[in-house]
C-alpha cells in the first residue's frame, strides 16, 4: 500500500501531492486570503467583548472555523502539523487552568480577604472598576482558548476517524479481490 | 393517509392553538420592565388600613417588619413612595466594597390588602452593572463578573466534553 504523503523512497513534490490528495488551486489561494481575516475578527470578538456583542465562546467557535477551513481547504495531514495534537491538548487544558488562576489569584494576593473570582483584587495597577473589567478580558481570553481547542480537536478527531475507516474499507475490498 | 400522520396534524394544530390562546397573556419577550423579570412575590399581605398612612410619611410599621420576621427575612430601613399604592423598601447592606443600602422590598396595595414583593436580582445588575465593573455590555458583565461560577462549570462541561470525544474516538488502532 502507497501512502499519499510519501514517507517512502520517492518525495512527492508540491502539486503531486496535490494532486493526489485531490485539492484545488483557486480553494486554497481563497482560503489562504481569508483565514488571517478570520483569525484577526476572532480575537477582535474575544477582547471586544466587555465593550460590544460577542465574547470568548463566540470568539473561540470563530477561531476554531478558521483551522476547519484550513483542514478543507489544504488537508488534514498539513492542518496537523501546523496545529500539532499535543499543542492542541494542551491548550484544551490552559483555558481552564487561567480562569480558574485568576480565580485564585485573587484569593492569594488579597490575603483570603475576598472570595473567589472576585476581580477587584488582582494586582494591576488600575483603578478599582478597570480591574474588575481587565479581570473579566484575562477570563475571556481563557474561555476562547478552551473553546477553540476543543472545536479544533473535535473535528480533527472526526475526520482521522473517517479516514482511517476509509482506508480499512478499501483494504478489506483488496483483500477480497485477491482472494 | 396513515392514522399516526393525521394524530400528529391534529397535536401541531392543537399546539399552534393553545399558543395563540395563551399568547396575549405573556409579557413581550425580553421586555426589561415585565413584572415577572423585576418583582418575586413574597406571599406575605398586610391589613392596609392600620399600615398605609405610616408608609407615606415614611415610616416602617410594626406590623410589617413582624410579618417580615416571622418569614426569617431582614427588616427594611427606608420606605419611599413611588407611585399611589406602591411604596420601595431598602435595606442595610454590608457588603465588603459595595456598602451602599439596596433597593430590595416593593410594597404594594391589592384591595384593602398590601402585598410584599421582593425585587429580582436583575433589577440590581441593571441598575448597578455600569457603575460597578466599568463594562458597558451588560450581558458580559452579568455572565463573567456576577456569575462566574457559573460560566466556569460552562467552561469545565465544554471541556469535558472535547476529553471524552478524545477517549471515545482517539483510539490509533488500539481498541
Amino acid at each position: 500500500m502507497t501512502k499519499a504523503t510519501g514517507t517512502g523512497s520517492y518525495q512527492l513534490t508540491a502539486e503531486e501531492l496535490r494532486v493526489a490528495e485531490g485539492r484545488d488551486v483557486i480553494i486554497e489561494v481563497i482560503a489562504s486570503l481569508m483565514i488571517p481575516l478570520i483569525q484577526l475578527f476572532a480575537l477582535y470578538v474575544i477582547i471586544h467583548g466587555a465593550l460590544g456583542a460577542g465574547g470568548g465562546f463566540q470568539g473561540g467557535v470563530i477561531l476554531a472555523s478558521s483551522f476547519i477551513l484550513y483542514v478543507i481547504a489544504f488537508g488534514i495531514t498539513g492542518a496537523r502539523k501546523r496545529l500539532p495534537e499535543s499543542w492542541n491538548t494542551g491548550l484544551q487544558s490552559l483555558g481552564v487552568y487561567i480562569y480558574a488562576g485568576v480565580g485564585l489569584v485573587c484569593i492569594l494576593v488579597s490575603l483570603g480577604l475576598v472570595q473567589y473570582l472576585n476581580y477587584w483584587a488582582l494586582p494591576l495597577p488600575v483603578a478599582y472598576e478597570m480591574r474588575r473589567a481587565m479581570g473579566m478580558d484575562f477570563v475571556e481570553i481563557g474561555i476562547g482558548i478552551t473553546v477553540m481547542a476543543t472545536m479544533t480537536s473535535l473535528f480533527f478527531d472526526l475526520a482521522w476517524k473517517e479516514k482511517e475507516e476509509r482506508k480499512e474499507v478499501k483494504e478489506g475490498n483488496e483483500g477480497g479481490e485477491k482472494e | 393517509m396513515k392514522a399516526e400522520s393525521i394524530i400528529g396534524l391534529l397535536m401541531v394544530i392543537l399546539l399552534a392553538g393553545l399558543f395563540f390562546y395563551i399568547v396575549e397573556d405573556v409579557p413581550p419577550y425580553g421586555d426589561p420592565n415585565s413584572p415577572a423579570l423585576q418583582l418575586v412575590r413574597l406571599n406575605i399581605s398586610v391589613d392596609a388600613l392600620a399600615v398605609e398612612d405610616e408608609l407615606n410619611q415614611g415610616v416602617i410599621p410594626a406590623t410589617l417588619v413582624e410579618a417580615l420576621a416571622a418569614r426569617n427575612f431582614v427588616a427594611p430601613s427606608e420606605v419611599e413612595g413611588v407611585t399611589a399604592g406602591e411604596w420601595d423598601a431598602k435595606i442595610d447592606k454590608g457588603e465588603f466594597y459595595y456598602e451602599e443600602d439596596e433597593k430590595y422590598y416593593h410594597f404594594k396595595k391589592a384591595g384593602n390588602q398590601i402585598e410584599v414583593y421582593r425585587y429580582a436580582p436583575v433589577v440590581r445588575y441593571l441598575e448597578k452593572g455600569l457603575e460597578e465593573t466599568d463594562v458597558p455590555n451588560i450581558v458580559t458583565a452579568i455572565i463573567v463578573d456576577y456569575r462566574a461560577y457559573d460560566t466556569l462549570g460552562e467552561t469545565t462541561v465544554i471541556f469535558t466534553a472535547g476529553v471524552s470525544v478524545i477517549l471515545l474516538l482517539r483510539r490509533r488502532g488500539k481498541l
